[in-house]
């Protein structure tokens, strides 16, 4: 599977993220000659237990509160299972969700969808969408995928990818818009991930990312 | 009547020949190809010749009446090849279906591989490699010729060589060639050159395959993970996979080495065919990613990912180069400038210093995908070969 990496906007103190930006970062993707491809889309739910019991063994702030959920476009027939204090990712079938439901035992108490446009640049793929939480159009965040497909090597490409995201981070320069992409850099092998690029590394990379954002990105109070 | 009449010809056309019959026209067909694509070449030269007559001020109509019958007769080859094909095609000659469909004659119909060569084996082989040997000996004496008069009416077209400069430097390494090169000498056989480029380039994994083994690995690639034991590859060289043939009778077929395949963990496959199999000539090159698979995965053919695709390409003009030097050393030349891609996602273009730059005539944002090649018959490691991004060579015109 090719390397991937999963940038999120930090806009700068005391800006907040906009459709403005995912517009002007569409352009920016036209400007280095990518072609648009069509539309993507995410969704992330994130998961607090259902306790009926309330003198259960298990103290309700003992279990994990990052229990996310994520299904990916590219890999539609499965679902992977993030807990990232744990560092635990699992890849499940995409019928899971069903049982979930009927368990009953965890419920999803944040959903956010991911959703914007794709674009071809040669042997790399750029995905630009905004994170909206479900039945609402206020954005929360923007994130960015970078795909570059000859290579499933994450240490191979490593320098592909910084180099790409500078050429980028040139090209946006130039929009001056208040705020930049960052990537979060982390150690896949903490969560049990070889060099060997799989669905698994984008799910832990969106919960990283979800994660930084929810720390530092400000909501928008008008979408 | 009609109907009788009509389904009679269908009956014909549909009632299945006997197996020595089919095989016989199989082979008179490519032999008709062969012929044609001969009168093709030929009328290419003619077509040229035309062309040069035309292009001096004469103001006559002579060249113009012989430009339009040669496009005529150029056209009706054309035709016939292509009319050919589509019987060799159902024939079952030009696709592999025919080859699970093993008769109690223990027959086989020959096969035209993907890259072109024609394999025809079993109890008419020795007709058959006659058939298919000249067929690509044609062709390459047809590219050959093209070449030269290329170079002879129309010089001022780049083929990618700087001739004046260069040559200098050629002639002069030529005779350097002819007194020191011990080194060189000692990789004649194909188990010294591998064995040699082993040991200069640690991480290469080099495999030798017959035609057919080759076309069965790239049609089962890739594999999942890590493609570290393909059954298929030989260690020793020489192997015979008389495994693949049923129905042969006394004498063992040896499936000559016609396929390197050359990788690099993460990095690419490159896949080098020999002409004839079974010596060290080279004669096409191309490179894939490791994580694609398909019969399409050969010499000639083309990855699906744009940095392998333009290598390719500029291995072709570093291959002719090789070819150039003679003495038969262009295999192990090429088998190590392949080997100087190792660096491909890490070394920075020595001209700019960037890894990726935006490729002007592609407009695509690349690697630095050349390699310096003309140092290299006579190097004896790969710092020869600079690595630039094609807007960035100094060959570049």
């Amino acid at each position: 599977m090719p390397v991937k990496w999963v940038l999120y906007w930090q806009p700068n103190q005391g800006s907040t993220v906009s459709t403005q930006i995912l517009n002007e970062a569409a352009q920016c993707a036209e400007s280095i000659s990518g072609v648009k491809e069509g539309r993507w889309k995410a969704t992330l739910n994130y998961y607090k237990p259902l306790l009926r019991d309330q003198s259960s063994t298990h103290h309700p702030d003992s279990l994990p509160r990052d229990f996310l959920g994520i299904s990916l476009p590219d890999h539609p027939a499965k679902y992977y299972f993030i807990i990232r204090s744990q560092r635990i990712v699992v890849e499940a079938d995409a019928s899971i969700q069903i049982i979930m439901e009927k368990l009953q035992s965890y419920k999803s108490k944040v959903s956010l969808h991911f959703d914007g446009f794709q674009y071809h640049l040669g042997d790399f793929r750029l995905r630009v969408g905004r994170v909206v939480p479900v039945h609402s159009e206020s954005i929360r965040g923007i994130v960015m995928e970078v795909e570059y497909l000859p290579i499933s090597s994450m240490e191979k490409a490593r320098k592909v990818m910084e180099e790409f995201v500078e050429i980028w981070h040139e090209a946006l320069s130039k929009r001056s818009l208040s705020g930049k992409f960052v990537n979060v850099e982390l150690n896949f092998g903490e969560f049990g991930l070889a060099d060997n690029y799989t669905p698994q590394h984008t799910g832990v990379q969106y919960a990283i990312v979800m994660a930084h954002m929810i720390a530092t990105v400000q909501p928008a109070v008008r979408g | 009547m009609q109907s009788l009449q009509q389904s009679q010809a269908a009956n014909n056309q549909s009632e299945p020949d006997a197996p020595p019959k089919q095989v016989a026209q199989a082979m008179e067909r490519l032999n008709q190809a062969a012929r044609v694509i001969a009168d093709i070449r030929l009328g290419a030269d003619r077509i040229l010749e035309a062309m040069f007559v035309a292009s001096n001020p004469r103001h006559n109509d002579v060249p113009l009446q012989l430009f339009l019958r040669e496009d005529a007769s150029m056209r009706q080859h054309l035709q016939d090849l292509r009319s050919i094909g589509k019987k060799l095609e159902e024939s079952g000659v030009l696709t592999a279906s025919l080859r699970s469909r093993s008769n109690s004659w223990g027959l086989h119909m020959p096969l035209v591989c993907p890259d072109g060569a024609v394999v025809a084996y079993a109890w008419k082989r020795q007709l058959a490699g006659q058939a298919g040997a000249s067929a690509v000996d044609r062709t390459r004496l047809a590219l050959k010729a093209f070449t030269d008069q290329k170079r002879r009416f129309f010089p001022h077209i780049d083929d990618g060589h700087k001739m004046e400069p260069g040559s200098k430097k050629r002639r002069a390494s030529h005779s350097l060639l002819e007194h020191g090169g011990e080194e060189l000498v000692e990789c004649k056989t194909l188990p010294d050159i591998q064995s040699r480029l082993e040991k200069l380039v640690p991480n290469v994994k080099v495999s030798t395959y017959g035609r057919l083994s080759w076309l069965k690995r790239a049609s089962s690639l890739p594999e999942s993970g890590s493609d570290d034991d393909p059954s298929e590859a030989s260690k020793p060289i020489f192997q015979s996979s008389s495994k693949m043939r049923s129905g042969l009778q006394s004498e063992e077929v040896v499936d000559k080495v016609a396929v390197i395949e050359l990788s690099f963990p993460s990095v690419f496959r490159a896949v080098v065919s020999l002409n004839p199999a079974g010596s060290v000539d080279p004669d096409a090159v191309a490179f894939f990613s490791l994580d694609e698979g398909g019969s399409y995965l050969h010499a000639r053919g083309f990855s699906v990912h744009h940095v392998y695709k333009h290598i390719t390409e500029h291995a072709a003009t570093a291959l002719q180069y090789f070819l150039g030097f003679g003495s038969g050393t262009a295999l192990y030349s090429l088998l190590l400038w392949i080997c100087s891609f190792e660096s491909l996602f890490s070394k920075p273009c020595s001209k700019c210093g960037k890894l990726l730059a935006m490729d002007k005539k592609s407009a695509l944002i690349l690697p630095p995908l050349h390699r310096a090649y003309q140092e290299l018959p006579l190097a004896v490691n790969l710092s020869v070969c600079e690595a630039y991004h094609a807007g960035c060579s100094p060959d570049d015109s």
